[in-house]
């Protein structure tokens, strides 16, 4: 069903959908833009955009008798969160990840991350 | 007199050693050995402790002449607080790993849906995740399907060598899985009672960890792009000296300094250290519980 495509690309490549296209999208609309690219079934995005909502990173709204799907974060505020997750350290997350430069403190890094954004 | 000097064994292995351990420089020099030795300093620590709890009851009755109720009594208490010892110790293991692995999970996740893959198709490794944003940063992702992931800041900051540096040391934690120390160490650490806990082993391994993550990846690339990527990616990091693991800038500095020497392992060191590790986890038992246990066998209550 998936074709040549990893499920896992195809999950990003929505994702870069939603974020670019700045406001919520139907699932055909989803799959008009992906389709300009290669061959892929309706139904095929629609279980990609299932899967994202399971996940919690889309939401999905009812809106003039279609589902529309919005992410749940801007990627920056994705990114922003997940670069927190990494370089935060507490005894529980200690061995979670490994870092390259030593650790932060988290509100020393969000600040970091505040400030490398308005660069 | 075998569970006093069990006790002391323990106490000085959970007290004193660590301390020693940790400022110590001579691991810097053997950092594998070093992660085998803070291993067999804890796993001994236990099992004094357990050991301890075993025969000190055993060693009391008999030498007050206790009748064969309390002797029984004393024995079953005995064998369920060393049985509660073990429990904990596992809860808090299983509990460790659980969370870990579910956050790694989501962090996954998130890292393959954040990923600009057109930025690094030239870079090689198919687990390889690159975020946007300029403020530098590079880490792995453990786990059955491992990530290494750098922020766009340090494909800006470090030239292609430096990047490859990077990637081999990310890799190296998560070839050798070093999470599985990490993990071990963290949940022996919760295991033990608030008043008592210390940080010493978990920092101190942690570096080690790196240290031998460094030593792979210079094998592989040299040591100067290595040393120029740590330089770059800690001063792009403006706020890592004021950090709370490491107030002084230590760990860094250590990292940099073995980087600059032209040969920092020592086989005879890696070998004796070893040695000594293996001593401490078989020698307590040899000379301290197998004699005992042969007296306590000898007047066994319960058969």
């Amino acid at each position: 069903m998936l074709g040549h495509m990893a499920l896992g690309d195809l999950e990003r490549e929505v994702m870069t959908q939603l974020w670019d296209a700045g406001e919520p999208l139907t699932v055909r609309q989803v799959h008009e833009r992906l389709s300009r690219q290669r061959d892929l079934a309706y139904t095929t995005v629609m279980t990609v955009l299932d899967r994202l909502a399971k996940k919690g990173v889309v939401t999905q709204q009812k809106a003039d008798r279609a589902y529309r799907y919005a992410p749940a974060q801007t990627r920056e505020e994705m990114t922003a969160s997940v670069m927190l997750d990494a370089l935060t350290s507490s005894d529980d997350q200690d061995a979670a990840l490994a870092y390259f430069v030593g650790r932060l403190p988290p509100d020393a890094l969000a600040a970091a991350i505040e400030a490398a954004r308005k660069k | 007199m075998t569970a006093l000097l069990l006790g002391a064994l323990g106490l000085t292995l959970s007290l004193i050693v660590p301390g020693i351990l940790a400022n110590a420089r001579w691991p810097d020099r053997a950092p594998v050995a070093a992660v085998v030795l803070w291993q067999a300093v804890t796993l001994t620590a236990v099992l004094a402790a357990l050991g301890v709890v075993l025969a000190a009851p055993e060693e009391v009755t008999r030498a007050a002449g206790s009748g064969r109720p309390v002797v029984e009594a004393a024995l079953i208490g005995a064998l369920a607080v060393a049985a509660l010892i073990i429990v904990r110790l596992l809860v808090s293991l299983i509990g460790v790993s659980r969370r870990s692995r579910a956050r790694r999970a989501r962090h996954r996740m998130l890292v393959d849906l954040l990923d600009r893959a057109e930025q690094h198709r030239e870079l090689g490794p198919d687990n390889l995740r690159v975020l946007d944003g300029p403020l530098p940063l590079a880490y792995c992702v453990p786990g059955r399907e491992p990530r290494v992931v750098l922020s766009h800041g340090v494909l800006q900051v470090l030239d292609r060598e430096q990047v490859d540096a990077v990637l081999a040391h990310e890799q190296t934690h998560l070839r050798h899985r070093h999470e599985v120390v990490m993990e071990s160490f963290t949940a022996f650490y919760r295991a033990v009672p608030r008043p008592l806990r210390s940080r010493l082993p978990l920092d101190a391994v942690h570096l080690l960890l790196e240290m031998i993550a460094d030593d792979v990846a210079r094998r592989r690339v040299g040591a100067a792009p290595l040393r120029a990527a740590l330089e770059r990616l800690s001063d792009a990091v403006p706020l890592t000296e004021d950090a709370a693991a490491d107030p002084r800038g230590d760990a860094r500095r250590r990292r940099l300094a073995r980087l600059g020497e032209s040969h920092t392992g020592s086989v005879a060191l890696t070998v004796l250290v070893t040695v000594a590790a293996a001593g401490l986890l078989v020698l307590p038992t040899v000379i301290l519980v197998v004699p005992w246990l042969d007296r306590a066998l000898e007047a066994w209550p319960l058969s």
